[in-house]
């Protein structure tokens, strides 16, 4: 039998993802027909979602199973992969193409799926058969979409010996890590949406709903930071252009999912504390997931071109949007019909952390309105106009900055105000030492690097204030300073996780500011021509071009240079750049030297051989790293917050022991 | 057909799966929802109260939660009144229905896309790719030892004959194709065939009677390449470049232009036309007056080169002589010299590959 399995996987591979397909149709119908119906339902569904995520993990692993045998007999194998490729970009060239990524997706999906119907058994009956039934709505269409528009499974006969290799720019180990995290931020947002859905049809939305909803957020939230992070790194260090974050349309389809699940997040949390904001809350999970979708249209439909465009086809584009409508339309119909009908709950004055919470969702909603319309108008009017125009850097980062300095402002003040009412005068008092250190922290700065007047200073005291008005909270609730020691640290130590995630997860907005400021504005930038023996110097560092040569690597003939560099304080370091042209598609790639000195880097990449000599780039990027650090750290803080009582449905046990210890 | 049958058990047991699961409740399935709000309402107060214990809600705030949770719960109740009247639990016809709708739509649908007759093949264990590796060697011998039973089989002789050839066993080659031409009459192709293995089995000391197979199967058909290749590169090798620059000449008149061996031939021409000296073959002396010769007529090919130009063949002679000759940086020279004369990397062909795979680099053109 395993002989036999062996002999057929990848045909066994293309049904099981049809029967995925099947069961996922069939558990559709049931679920909507059948909602109201009690347990057996919803414990058909939990099988059924369970069952999906086992058949689709064989379909995946048969694609696996065939790259890395290199069975040129599957048509994706051959159009991307190739018997030399090393055995890790054989796996991840399984989604380096658009159907394998489109399984992928479907992939995680239905991990998601089945997570609700393993950790689901709790939920009320008619909410888990919604929200299963929302699931395999969006598993139905998704791999109906790759079955009949996008095969991975469609079949060579007779097989060729060789395959055409994976696009050079993605045989990289970001391609291991990228689209997993981002996918997984993105398709976590579905279990949201199918959450709201679900609240729609049976209308029951309460704070039990909150409870449920908020882990799935902060989890799809986590990854999709993560995601953001590792792909804004690799192009950084990939596509050679030494720059961190292009406002590229790619970027903001995922950029956008994370400004509205972010603002879910938060309003979440109002609806879970205080039952209020409840058709808000609603309306945000519907957008983050039709945000998701619409990246995922943008993206795979060929519309854009860009490294992640693998293949146009008009048709795709056309199911996608279809599939778009369908779900963004249907969805916002239902909120249309039924959102009058829900209870708005809990009220509160404007001054309170709920108004807080407020002020943060308007922000970040309209900055998602902003980066949508930066995105979505050049589309628009190329396609209905047929004019061509491009909104570049400057647009985003003039709307979209604007927007979030006065977020930033406000936000070390959130964590202070106390829920229903509260008092801005204190909570402005309490943050006085932390506007001090700020204040200090720039001047102090600005002074030693004798910055000229500029904005630079204002974007590192806006830095500084987020990082450490972050604190304040802390600061505040272990009264540090107006009891013993011993005590204080007593007090944090007992502080819920939430109070520290929040705490952690604005230090790391802070820190991803400062970065952000702190690179714009000092950056140095050196291109220059260079010969072995030749020396470079750039912001206090030197540069030796030691020696050139020629390498073969695996599945490439690389062109290295290896450079020697001084830093200001007399250490040296060997480092490599290479140009790379790869045998099987003759295409070149850039590997940059990239040297970390504390959080600032050194950028080194070798340009196009030129007459006898070699064009060298080199920048300087001062404290680049916290602008990635900033965002593990924020992403860090979600698992925290992951990992509290609070949001961890289903855990008595705990809360009893917690009862039991002396307060 | 296995597959058909993995498939069909892969089905079913999904389907039994998603029966089981709806199998335990078949009995009581009354109301167990109120019990889950319960219980989680409970959970909620317990939560209220291990805050209230661990200091971190206060008396005030934990009366107004606990306050707001009743409230929840009344709602909840009357609205869970009012929605179960609303229920029936799924009976076993819809969900059997829903079962079998599924097998059938999985199968037509893959019936429809799946290729169910199709192996997978991985690169390992492809014939064709094996073919290099696969073991001949037994293979043979199994042919063998049908052959000594049978030696009139005709179709043994002929897989086994080209076999030795390919394996170097010449003899036994020449053996095979004899018999082949005893039992089946000559053809061109096969005296061609034998005459190789013949003049293969003794490399040095030449074969009279290959010679005139060769002969005989060019006569026999004037259009025949095979054997006037042989024929020529044979008399080159003996020496006699007259009669070989004829034979070349008579070969490279059958060709078209397009044909694999065609290089070759030119190059045999040219060996020939200079007295048997190779200009691009390592089998050149080093040392001794005939380096000096080949030394004088590099030189002249260089003189001429450097002076009028000439074709990328040419500048690929020179380079491959200096490189056989030892003389890297002449042959760097000559090389640079081709890059100037053909700045375009797609016009220089093979030279690149040569120069490069012999540690020159490429200077001052376009990549």
């Amino acid at each position: 039998m395993a002989g036999a399995g062996k002999q057929v996987s990848i045909e066994l591979g293309h049904f099981a993802l049809i029967l995925a397909f099947a069961i996922a149709t069939l558990g559709t119908i049931g679920g909507y027909a059948y909602w109201r119906s009690g347990q057996r339902i919803a414990m058909v569904l939990s099988q059924a979602a369970i069952l999906q995520f086992v058949l689709v993990a064989i379909a995946f692993l048969a694609l696996i199973q065939a790259f890395v045998t290199s069975d040129f007999s599957l048509l994706l194998a051959v159009n991307n992969s190739h018997s030399l490729k090393p055995l890790i970009f054989k796996i991840s060239g399984v989604w380096g193409n658009h159907e394998g990524s489109m399984v992928l997706w479907i992939f995680i999906l239905v991990t998601f799926g089945a997570m609700v119907a393993a950790f689901g058994r709790r939920l009320p009956s008619d909410l888990l058969t919604l929200v299963l039934a929302t699931q395999s709505l969006l598993t139905a269409a998704f791999t109906g979409f790759t079955i009949f528009t996008s095969n991975p499974f469609l079949r060579v006969f007779p097989a060729p010996l060789e395959g055409n290799d994976l696009n050079p720019v993605l045989q990289d180990i970001g391609l291991a890590i990228h689209p997993p995290l981002l996918y997984a931020g993105y398709v976590g947002f579905s279990i949201c949406f199918s959450f709201a859905i679900a609240a729609l049809i049976s209308g029951r939305i309460d704070q039990s709903w909150a409870r449920w909803v908020r882990p799935w957020t902060l989890l799809s939230w986590v990854f999709l930071t993560l995601g953001i992070a590792m792909g804004s790194y690799w192009a950084y260090y990939e596509l050679g252009w030494g720059g961190w974050w292009f406002w590229d349309p790619v970027e903001n389809a995922s950029f956008m999912p994370w400004l509205a699940g972010t603002a879910l997040l938060h309003s979440a949390l109002v609806m879970e504390k205080r039952n209020a904001l409840k058709i808000w809350t609603i309306f945000l999970s519907i957008i983050t997931f039709s945000l998701s979708l619409l990246g995922t249209f943008l993206v795979r439909s060929g519309i854009l071109t860009s490294v992640h465009t693998f293949a146009s086809d008009p048709t795709r584009g056309l199911v996608i949007l279809a599939l778009l409508a369908l779900v963004i339309g249907g969805a916002f119909f239902l909120f249309a019909m039924r959102a009058s009908t829900l209870r708005q709950g809990g009220l509160f004055a404007p001054v309170s952390r709920e108004g807080a919470l407020i002020i943060n969702n308007l922000f970040l909603a309209t900055a998602v309105g902003a980066v949508l319309v930066g995105t979505l108008y050049p589309l628009l009017l190329d396609a209905l106009v047929g004019t061509s125009i491009s909104v570049g850097a400057p647009f985003f980062n003039l709307t979209f900055g604007a927007l979030m300095a006065p977020l930033l402002l406000v936000l070390p003040f959130g964590p202070l105000l106390a829920w229903k009412r509260a008092d801005v005068v204190g909570a402005a008092q309490r943050l006085i030492g932390a506007a001090a250190l700020a204040i200090f922290c720039t001047i102090l700065i600005s002074a030693l690097g004798g910055v000229s007047i500029s904005l630079a200073p204002l974007g590192l005291l806006l830095g500084f204030w987020v990082a450490f008005g972050a604190f304040a909270e802390l600061v505040e609730r272990s009264r540090i300073g107006r009891m013993p020691l011993g005590e204080s640290i007593r007090r944090l130590v007992g502080l819920p996780r939430t109070v520290w995630s929040t705490a952690l997860a604005h230090f790391g907005m802070g820190v991803t500011v400062l970065g952000i400021v702190a690179t714009t504005a000092w950056e140095t930038e050196l291109v220059t021509t260079l010969n072995p023996g030749e020396t470079a110097e750039l912001s206090g560092y030197t540069i030796d071009f030691d020696s050139f040569g020629q390498q073969p690597g695996p599945n490439y003939m690389a062109d290295e240079a290896r450079f020697t560099i001084t830093a200001p304080g007399g250490s040296t370091r060997q480092t490599l750049a290479d140009r790379r042209t790869y045998v099987a598609t003759g295409m070149p790639t850039t590997e940059a030297a990239i040297e970390t000195y504390g959080f600032s880097q050194l950028y080194l990449q070798l340009g196009e051989p030129l007459n006898d000599t070699h064009v060298v780039r080199i920048w300087h990027k001062p404290y680049i790293t916290l602008i990635w650090f900033g965002a593990i750290l924020m992403a860090l803080a979600g698992v925290i917050s992951l990992t509290d009582r609070r949001v961890r449905v289903g855990a008595p046990r705990r809360a009893a022991k917690l009862a039991s210890e002396p307060a | 057909m296995i597959f058909w049958l993995i498939a069909i058990a892969v089905t079913a047991i999904a389907c039994v799966a998603l029966f089981y699961a709806a199998g335990p409740r078949l009995v009581n399935a009354a109301a167990p929802e109120l019990d889950d709000a319960n219980s989680h309402f409970r959970l909620v107060l317990s939560g209220i109260d291990a805050d209230v214990a661990a200091g971190k809600l206060g008396e005030g705030d934990a009366e107004a939660a606990r306050g707001e949770l009743a409230r929840e719960i009344l709602r909840h109740n009357a609205e869970a009144t009012r929605t179960r009247r609303a229920r029936g639990e799924l009976g076993r016809v819809p969900l059997l229905g829903g079962l079998a709708a599924t097998a059938v739509l999985a199968l037509v649908l893959y019936a429809m896309l799946g290729h169910p007759e199709m192996p997978s093949q991985p690169l390992a264990d492809r014939p064709e790719a094996a073919a290099q590796s696969v073991d001949l060697e037994s293979a043979i011998s199994s042919i063998e030892k049908a052959l000594a039973a049978n030696p009139d089989d005709l179709r043994g002789w002929t897989v086994i004959a080209p076999a030795y050839l390919e394996l170097g066993r010449y003899d036994d080659a020449a053996e095979a194709y004899r018999r082949i031409i005893a039992l089946d009459g000559a053809t061109p192709d096969l005296q061609t065939r034998l005459a190789q293995s013949l003049l293969f089995a003794t490399p040095d000391a030449g074969s009279p009677e290959a010679m005139d197979l060769l002969r005989a199967a060019a006569a026999s058909d004037p259009l025949h390449v095979r054997s006037r290749l042989y024929l020529a590169a044979e008399l080159t090798r003996r020496g006699d470049y007259p009669a070989a620059i004829a034979a070349w000449n008579d070969v490279l008149a059958l060709s078209k232009g397009d044909e694999a061996w065609l290089p070759a031939a030119q190059q045999g021409l040219v060996v020939a036309q200079n007295d048997g000296v190779d200009p691009g073959q390592g089998a050149v002396p080093t040392s001794g007056p005939d380096a000096e010769m080949i030394g004088q007529m590099v030189s002249g090919l260089a003189a001429r080169l450097a002076e009028n130009g000439g074709s990328v063949a040419e500048w690929t002679q020179l380079v491959r002589a200096y490189l056989v000759l030892g003389d890297t940086a002449k042959a760097q020279a000559a090389f640079d010299s081709a890059v100037t004369a053909y700045p375009q990397a797609f016009d220089r062909g093979d030279l690149d590959s040569l120069a490069l795979g012999a540690g020159l680099t490429i200077k001052g053109a376009t990549p």
